[in-house]
């Protein structure tokens, strides 16, 4: 799988997340990001597949790896056709949760990646999508 | 042997002289055949593969049967091809009649090498662009061995910039100097972090003496080191905490109340062994 | 050791508690009901939560683990997580997981050492200030 240059997870059941988690470690091992970055990318990816699976009703974890000006990247992209969320920015702020909803997933990961991007539509779903730079 | 005059000169306009049978281009044969550090391939003017030697097979991958016919952007890496780059190479060797650079090149199974490139246009005696001669040479245990030597400075440069020392049996010293951006506060959490845990050391004395300013962002990296080094399961004292930096944490409303301060890293030392049950206890007189 | 067992075993009067290196969710949320039961059963005085071998913790894990304390503090007991990797509590401490009513300590012994509630060792080493 390493040798791949882009890639996909089913996220359907609560046995995905660590399927999701384990897949991103492979990669991004791979791309020689050092065991801090590693944890954090890995760690981003299990809060943002748990959100999948527990309020998107199920989806899909995508990565790619990326290169921009020189610097090798990884580009996680999770996709589900849930409930959508209505304020994006509530969601984001630190601890914010619904009674059994989006828990501290969001911000958490946006804080380990360097670039976080959400495309909700309600009724529709969401695509959470995510970067992290090698440092070289 | 007879010698006959021919010459593939790399630095001009190259033309093929001398037959193509004979001693002569036997010899070259057996060049292109065994020079195992060179990848030495023919393209059609439009840039198709012509030839193939056991280098090239070696290097990317490819058997001759499966690549000649292909064009030869099938090694340029993405990024590349994407800038243009498979036309824009042979433009420049048909205008100055030799192409060069240190690439990415790309092997038969999607992984990336480094190397040195040389296209050189051939023409016939017409002045004819009957095709290209392309030479390559992998260079990844060069860049490699510059990677090592990268790190090993970069490495070296850490350990100045944030030094961990080991102070007494269970105690870890951290004496900064300059202010904690965001890198050097990585830095200082990997290097504080892995020490506490190679050496079960309950205590960490991070010095602030040589710390002249405190701002916000400083004062959040500082408070966030402390948080992991407890984590870990090891107590932390900051020492060095002169007035001015004490005004500067007050003024900021900076929340410091999980945190063990000291003036002076004295002080702080005698915290520290007071956390391990030890204490300093003069000889007895006449030993 | 299984990839997705959590051993709750008890020494002397605390429960050790070691997790495997990437628990799914419901063996995480088992974590909490087979903790206080044994709490219950075994009127442990505390619980030692051994992270050594985890590799990942998220704030599913950190939440569990948090609430179990809660729990145990009000059962009467204390909580200590030992053996935190660093690029896990530099991660943890990125996404604002506090301790709480956790306590940490460095090693298994330390931390049977704090539950135990024995005083520790005074050593006297003679040298000059």
């Amino acid at each position: 799988m390493s040798g791949n240059a882009e890639g996909e997870v089913s996220i359907r059941t609560e046995a995905d997340i660590v399927a999701a988690r384990r897949a991103v470690r492979e990669v991004v091992v791979a791309l020689g990001f050092g065991i801090t970055d590693v944890t954090r990318i890995v760690t981003a990816s299990s809060e943002l597949a748990r959100n999948v699976f527990k309020y998107g009703g199920g989806g899909v974890m995508r990565w790619r790896r990326v290169e921009s000006n020189g610097r090798r990247g990884v580009e996680l992209q999770f996709i589900d056709h849930g409930p959508g969320i209505s304020d994006v920015g509530l969601a984001l702020q630190q601890g914010y949760s619904t009674a059994k909803g989006l828990g501290l997933g969001l911000p958490a990961a946006k804080r380990l990646m360097d670039e976080l991007d959400i495309h909700s539509v309600i009724g529709e779903g969401t695509t959470v999508t995510s970067k992290k730079w090698c440092a070289s | 042997m007879e010698t006959h005059s021919r010459s593939l000169t790399p630095n001009s306009q190259s033309t093929l002289q001398g037959k193509p049978n004979g001693e002569n281009s036997d010899l070259l044969q057996l060049l292109v055949d065994t020079a195992t550090d060179y990848s030495i391939i023919m393209l059609d003017p439009e840039g198709h593969v012509l030839s193939w030697n056991p280098t090239a097979e070696r290097l990317k991958g490819w058997k001759a049967e499966e690549i000649i016919g292909q064009h030869v952007s099938r090694f340029y890496v993405p990024e590349d091809i994407q800038q243009g780059k498979t036309e824009s190479d042979l433009k420049i060797a048909v205008h100055d009649g030799r192409f060069e650079d240190d690439v990415w090149r790309v092997r038969k199974d999607g992984t990336r090498f480094w190397a040195s490139v040389s296209i050189t246009a051939l023409r016939d005696s017409d002045g004819k662009i009957r095709g290209f001669g392309k030479v390559t040479r992998d260079l990844t245990d060069r860049r490699l061995a510059e990677e090592k030597l990268r790190k090993q400075n970069q490495e070296i440069l850490e350990m100045v910039a944030v030094p961990v020392v080991q102070l007494w049996d269970g105690i870890v010293l951290v004496p900064l100097i300059g202010t904690l951006d965001s890198q050097r506060t990585q830095q200082l959490m990997d290097r504080l972090l892995n020490r506490v845990m190679e050496t079960s050391s309950p205590v960490a004395i991070l010095d602030i003496t040589g710390v002249p300013t405190i701002d916000t962002q400083t004062a959040q990296h500082l408070i966030e080191a402390i948080s992991a080094v407890r984590l870990l399961g090891s107590e932390v004292v900051v020492t060095g905490v002169r007035p001015v930096i004490a005004q500067t944490l007050v003024h900021l409303g900076i929340d410091l109340t999980n945190v063990t301060t000291r003036s002076s890293l004295a002080a702080g030392l005698r915290m520290a062994l007071d956390i391990l049950d030890l204490s300093v206890v003069p000889k007895a007189a006449g030993t | 050791m299984s990839d997705n067992t959590i051993s709750v075993i008890r020494v002397r009067d605390t429960l050790m508690v070691t997790v495997p290196s990437d628990p799914d969710d419901s063996t995480v949320s088992d974590l909490q009901d087979r903790v206080l039961q044994a709490m219950e059963r075994h009127d442990a005085k505390g619980v030692v939560l051994d992270i050594s071998s985890v590799e990942t913790l998220d704030s599913f894990f950190a939440q569990t683990v948090s609430e179990t304390a809660r729990m145990v503090t009000l059962m009467g007991g204390r909580t200590i997580i030992v053996g935190m990797r660093p690029a896990v509590a530099v991660t943890a401490t990125q996404i604002g997981v506090t301790l709480g009513d956790i306590e940490t300590a460095l090693t298994v012994e330390r931390a049977l050492d704090l539950t135990a509630a024995k005083p520790a060792l005074k050593r006297v080493p003679r040298k000059s200030p």
